[in-house]
């Protein structure tokens, strides 16, 4: 347990728990906010006041608890200064910052142009697409779940993720980036051994050519999953679908199954050690 | 939509503070009162700690104390300009001992020029002229150059300390360290 | 007539002070528009933009740490050297020789913290509570790159200390980097493009091939100049939309 707390309270993992603590809290006002609004209705009637002195107010308010949080946090607590650069020692373990973590930590699971470009690319473009994306025209301006379950529930998953990764990378991951439960000591000896299986060669393909085909396929078939639910959607909801368009149907089941394509990966890799799905001399997935 | 805001402006009705009780302030603008101020004394110690921030505790510029040789180095006589570019002194002798100049014109700075022939210093800058006492007598300047301490270390060597600094205008030529008898 | 009141009516104080202060209509009014750092504010707003529990105030204070950290930054910088040579030294400088060094670094950093986290928590607010519906698309696309930018400012400016810690956390970041396809020395089919190491996408974060001196003051003048900047910029554009697509967001009168 001493370990844990000495994670716990380096300097810079402070923010991560106020983090936690922060994100849970504002869940729980935005979540109670929507079981009022589903409850008892959403109240339309509003009225105007004044900026001054009604919103200044709350304003100046804020801005003194978070000076006051601020100046107390700096009086306590010292920022880090390690040992000065040296390019010929690397730290065991070497970490990104802390919002970072994430990125760093699916490194596990993807090459780094895909852990460290393209998702985070897609991540950005996907984010700015949201409004373009969702036609909902309910929920605007108000916290509900049942009148937009399925943006809440994408969201929170996504959002969600991303915070578990960085804790993973925080508090689960020593030297060596092996896994460590937090009570471990971080072993800087530690080797484990993995023997990593690329999952063409699990059904027993032994060629190049035919595990590239076969890696291919699996991904596409991934993709094309979001061929029958197209077809479903068309039967028991038509109204909708016609609205949305095949275009933006499209990007939505690229972005979603994308993203579930992560802890699919790491399931895959911690339940049977499967290293690539897909395996080409260019580029591996 | 901005009329129902409009009606609503409430001014604060005026409490009658009871008087005979020795009261002058009503418990709110008390505590308002004390906000305020702790506010304000918040923001003014932030400003000075800021303002002490400019000031480091420690400095990296180079010692002001040199060892400028021994006594029999220099003529009596001569006005030495030998450590004239590193350390901006000149270390005169004359019959009776020694002495440092500051080679620091005191009109605005610049750096004097011993001219032997005419045996004067001479500022380039703006023409200041001053004798080989360190007097002014012409140009700008306004008070004699500057002498600095010269002491003899247990060796026997001169050493010079340019932060002791010592004003003719103030009768400081005359104190220990002006002037080093030989 | 009182003391007060002659101060009051002087040319000086006119021409300094151009309204009264008592509470009415009027001076409610002009405290905010005739006031260069409130009158992005309407002079009326929805109740319910006054309320933390809808708007938690997230936004409001980024932009209070963003300042916060701004100041603390430009304090900063009468100590600090992006060299090599005195980058740490300057640290401990500030950490030991300066009073109140430690303490300015200290707000510096947390601010910085604090900043990814409520950035991250306006983000959400917004999304629970559909606030990027139209006619709010582009103001949330403008938020997202706002994110960006935070991120890659608290990037930048983690290399800073030159300590092990931002030496090898920044190395890790940036050799990201050199995997990008088409652009990364080690991408997919970066190096058939005649991708190396000296030209490709990593070179050009870093100045050089590996984190170094010119990667120091590369950073340093992205997270004090640069980036700055740009977030401005950007900052200026999302808070003027808010006021144009009709300020914080509302349910509409009637249900759909």
């Amino acid at each position: 347990m001493d370990h844990f707390v000495h994670i716990l309270t380096r300097p810079d993992n402070i923010p991560i728990a106020g983090m936690l603590f922060l994100v849970v809290f504002y869940y729980w006002l935005g979540i109670s906010q929507a079981v009022k609004n589903d409850r008892f209705g959403v109240n339309r009637d509003i009225d105007k006041v004044h900026c001054w002195p009604y919103l200044t107010r709350i304003e100046f308010l804020a801005s003194l608890i978070v000076m006051l949080l601020l100046t107390v946090w700096s009086v306590a607590i010292d920022a880090p200064l390690e040992e000065p650069a040296n390019p010929s020692k690397t730290p065991n373990p070497a970490k990104a910052p802390w919002y970072f973590l994430g990125l760093q930590e699916m490194l596990v699971y993807f090459d780094p142009w895909i852990a460290g470009v393209v998702i985070p690319t897609l991540i950005v473009l996907g984010l700015m697409a949201i409004p373009y994306l969702d036609l909902n025209p309910k929920g605007s301006g108000y916290y509900s779940f049942r009148d937009r379950k399925f943006a809440v529930l994408i969201f929170s998953f996504g959002y969600l993720l991303w915070v578990l990764l960085i804790i993973i990378g925080t508090f689960f991951r020593g030297p060596g980036w092996y896994f460590f439960f937090p009570w471990e000591e971080w072993d800087v000896h530690r080797v484990v051994a993995i023997t990593n299986v690329d999952l063409p060669y699990l059904f027993g393909l032994r060629s190049h050519f035919w595990s590239s085909a076969f890696g291919g396929a699996a991904v596409s078939g991934y993709y094309c999953l979001g061929v029958p639910f197209y077809l479903y959607l068309k039967r028991k909801r038509p109204e909708f679908l016609k609205d949305l368009g095949i275009v933006r149907y499209a990007i939505v089941a690229f972005l979603l199954l994308t993203m579930l394509a992560l802890p699919l990966k790491m399931f895959l890799r911690i339940a049977f050690n499967i290293k690539y799905v897909w395996v080409t001399p260019w580029f591996n997935v | 939509m901005t009329e129902e805001a409009s009606r609503i402006v409430s001014v604060r009705k005026e409490i009658p503070i009871d008087k005979t009780r020795g009261l002058w302030v009503t418990r709110r603008d008390f505590y308002s009162l004390s906000g305020w101020l702790a506010f304000f004394a918040f923001l003014f110690m932030a400003t000075l700690g800021t303002l002490r921030f400019f000031f480091p505790r420690v400095l990296f510029e180079p010692s002001p104390v040199f060892r400028a040789g021994f006594p029999d180095e220099f003529a009596p006589g001569e006005v030495s300009a030998k450590y004239l570019k590193s350390q901006k002194v000149w270390v005169v002798r004359d019959e009776e001992g020694f002495y440092a100049l500051s080679a620091v014109c005191t009109h605005l700075g610049c750096t004097p020029r011993w001219l032997e022939t005419e045996s004067k210093f001479k500022c380039p800058c703006h023409g200041s002229g001053f004798h080989r006492s360190g007097v002014n007598f012409e140009g700008p300047a306004p008070r004699p150059l500057e002498r600095v301490k010269v002491t003899l270390d247990e060796n026997g060597q001169l050493v010079v300390d340019k932060s002791a600094k010592f004003l003719f205008e103030k009768g400081e030529w005359g104190k220990p360290g002006s002037f080093l008898k030989t | 007539m009182s003391y007060r009141e002659k101060i009051k009516r002087s040319q000086f104080y006119r021409s300094i002070f151009r309204h009264g202060y008592k509470d009415t209509k009027p001076n409610r009014m002009h405290q905010i528009v005739s006031n260069v750092f409130l009158h992005l504010h309407p002079t009326s707003v929805w109740r319910h933009g006054t309320e933390v529990r809808f708007t938690w105030g997230m936004g409001g204070i980024t932009f209070l740490l963003f300042t916060v950290l701004t100041v603390t930054g430009v304090i900063l910088m009468f100590y600090y050297r992006p060299t090599a040579e005195y980058a740490y030294a300057d640290m401990k400088y500030l950490e030991f020789d300066v009073p109140f060094g430690m303490f300015l670094r200290n707000m510096h950093r947390w601010a910085a913290h604090l900043m990814v986290i409520t950035v991250w928590l306006h983000m959400l607010r917004v999304f629970l509570t559909g606030s990027y519906k139209p006619p709010r698309e582009f103001n949330w696309a403008v938020g997202v790159i706002l994110l960006v930018l935070t991120l890659l400012l608290s990037f930048t400016g983690y290399l800073l200390p030159w300590d092990q810690l931002a030496m090898w956390a920044i190395t890790v970041g940036t050799n990201m980097a050199r995997a990008t396809p088409f652009l990364g020395h080690e991408g997919p089919f970066g190096p058939e493009l005649g991708v190396r190491t000296d030209n490709d996408v990593r070179f050009l974060l870093l100045g050089g091939t590996q984190v170094g001196p010119p990667a120091l003051l590369r950073f340093y003048v992205l997270h004090c100049i640069a980036l700055p900047l740009v977030a401005a910029i950007f900052m200026m554009v999302h808070f003027w939309r808010v006021r144009k697509d009709g300020g914080i967001s509302r349910p509409p009168d009637r249900e759909e």
